[in-house]
């Protein structure tokens, strides 16, 4: 499966000050594909893609991509290595129109090059081509995720990590931003943190399944792995179903469905609480 | 009477509302990109005032040069705290609590540098020796040449610095700042770059009003401090962080200390003595009554 490696993880130990969340992770992450990072809440997927970002703190192993070490470069820097990142919350500049928000994405180009990749935008992301004079704090949710992707986008990076993002979308937007994921594919490789498995598993290629902090399972999404770690049963000819709703979602956000709304900061004291039960165990 | 008396405080509350506004929409660029409430701010404004001075005194006392030393000597000190001591203590991850009280320091460490400077070579009370000419006169107004050099100057700085926020792409990095810090650093955004043009640009503009200032009285150290309440009264007053609110509440800090003190003076006989408290009066209602001040109220009229 793995033809052209872009992201190699080894060994990671990551968290944030003193507290680890993530627990000896390895994973080889393939160029050009969609990998969904799933699991419960509290597993650390938040944290895998923060320590990418240097947004957490590593305490060892590495993190490279097209074999450059990762570790230890600040944030505002780690763009220039061909990665872009897009949060879960606050993810736009809420004060500024949808245009100012892409022309801070594209300020490093020239003119040409600039044009040209706005002009991709309103192609790839038409829900936005009406929206360009708007508060980007004023659209809708959806709306505001897609300009959230274009803006990652428009880094052109090699390596597209999104954290959550249909988090309190409706289905129906959900599907349209994993729609535009899927085409984006073709130029990138896309590694989406999601809590909302089911959906996810129509478009993604891989899966990335984290569990207490520590990797459960990475490759093609298989039936039996999914309903082993996430209560989920797929017919491998038809689009993924769920078995019995209820049980799945539950067991899917670890105890409540109306967990996937929930901020970072609750996120992170649910795997701070994780984590202290593993200590204990 | 009373009509020549408050044609004289309109104007001046024109006047010094210009250069609040000038020194306020610094001290809110300082507070919003870098997260700081900098009452060195004041000091700023004193030194802009005597690199003035010292340029009329020895150079040449043609205002745009005199204004263009000021800007300069005043964004040199603002980077140069942020490098000293600002920067220092935002890499130890220091409150905002912190980083105000060291701006107090700073404040004072500059004035008392200056007191030293001052005494050694007798620089108190002395006046920029550029002369005051009287350009329009018809009874009631009078308007001298201080007044079209203070407000058209105030009036094109602000909106040239407008221009910058709204139209430039330093523009735009330094409104990212000020709205989502972390993801303008996800975004490569050069924080560190947009900060020290941040407190050049706080920094000159403050140096600005302060020569300004100077321009319509005799220059001290401690002048800058003495204005200090008014600008940040007006800073509050404009809700912190809007440029607009900013510059609508110099005016109204500025019509409150003089045409508003002078009718209150003249119809119920309050001592002007009183003034140096309006601007107090103005912080303490702003945090009682509407804490986020004149900008929620521009927001809460546009919902309607």
């Amino acid at each position: 499966m793995a033809t052209d490696r872009t992201l190699t993880i080894r060994n990671l130990h990551a968290g944030y000050g003193k507290l680890t969340i993530l627990h000896d992770v390895s994973l080889d992450i393939a160029a050009h594909r969609f990998t969904a990072v799933l699991g419960p809440n509290g597993s650390g997927k938040s944290t895998l893609l923060k320590s990418i970002f240097g947004m957490a703190t590593v305490t060892s192993g590495s993190i490279r991509i097209d074999d450059r070490e990762m570790v230890g470069v600040p944030t505002e820097a780690v763009g220039a290595y061909g990665i872009a990142y897009v949060p879960q919350r606050s993810n736009v500049f809420a004060d500024m129109t949808v245009r100012e928000n892409l022309l801070l994405a594209v300020r490093t180009l020239d003119r040409h090059a600039r044009a040209r990749l706005l002009d991709e935008v309103s192609a790839l992301f038409p829900l936005l081509n009406q929206r360009h004079y708007q508060r980007a704090g004023h659209l809708s949710g959806g709306e505001r995720q897609m300009v959230a992707i274009a803006i990652g986008w428009l880094a052109q990076p090699k390596v597209l990590l999104l954290d959550e993002p249909t988090a309190g979308l409706s289905p129906l937007y959900a599907s349209e931003v994993f729609a535009t994921l899927h085409r984006l594919r073709e130029r990138m490789t896309l590694l989406v943190v999601e809590q909302n498995a089911r959906s996810v598993l129509k478009w993604c290629d891989d899966v990335v399944i984290l569990r207490e902090g520590a990797l459960a399972y990475c490759g093609a999404p298989d039936a039996s792995i999914l309903y082993e770690y996430l209560g989920i049963q797929i017919d491998p000819r038809r689009a993924p179903v769920v078995q019995s709703q209820p049980v799945a979602l539950a067991r899917e956000a670890g105890g409540g469905a109306d967990l996937k709304t929930v901020t970072h900061e609750i996120e992170r004291i649910a795997d701070k609480l994780a984590t202290s039960e593993r200590r204990s165990a | 009477m009373l009509d020549a008396l408050l044609v004289d405080s309109v104007v001046r509350s024109i006047q010094t509302g210009s250069l609040y506004a000038l020194m306020a929409i610094g001290l809110t660029l300082t507070f919003n990109v870098v997260r700081l409430p900098n009452f060195a701010h004041a000091e700023l404004i004193t030194i802009g005032a005597y690199a003035a001075l010292l340029v009329s005194m020895g150079i040449s006392t043609n205002v745009p040069v005199i204004l263009l030393a000021a800007f300069i000597a005043a964004a040199l000190a603002a980077v140069l705290s942020h490098r000293l001591v600002f920067r220092p203590l935002e890499r130890k991850g220091s409150s905002i609590y912190t980083l105000m009280l060291a701006s107090f320091a700073v404040g004072m460490i500059f004035r008392y540098i200056l007191f030293l400077i001052v005494d050694t070579y007798s620089l108190f009370d002395k006046r920029i020796q550029v002369p005051v000419e009287i350009w329009i006169r018809s009874t009631p107004l009078i308007l001298t040449n201080l007044f079209f050099w203070a407000v058209p100057t105030s009036i094109v700085l602000v909106l040239l610095l407008t221009l910058l926020l709204r139209g430039t792409g330093l523009g735009r990095e330094m409104r990212a700042l000020a709205g989502n810090f972390d993801l303008a650093r996800v975004m490569g955004i050069r924080v560190e770059r947009v900060k020290m043009l941040t407190w050049f640009l706080a920094g000159g503009l403050a140096g600005v009003a302060g020569a300004l200032w100077a321009l319509q009285t005799s220059v001290n150290p401690t002048m800058g401090w003495l204005v200090i309440l008014s600008v940040v009264a007006a800073t509050f007053l404009g809700g912190m962080t809007s440029f607009v609110g900013t510059i609508v509440a110099a005016y109204i800090v500025s019509f409150s200390e003089n045409t508003l003190m002078q009718l209150l003076n003249y119809f119920l006989g309050v001592d002007f003595g009183f003034k140096p408290a309006i601007p107090f009066i103005i912080i303490l209602a702003v945090l009682l009554f509407r804490p986020d001040g004149i900008a929620a109220l521009f927001q809460s009229i546009r919902k309607r």
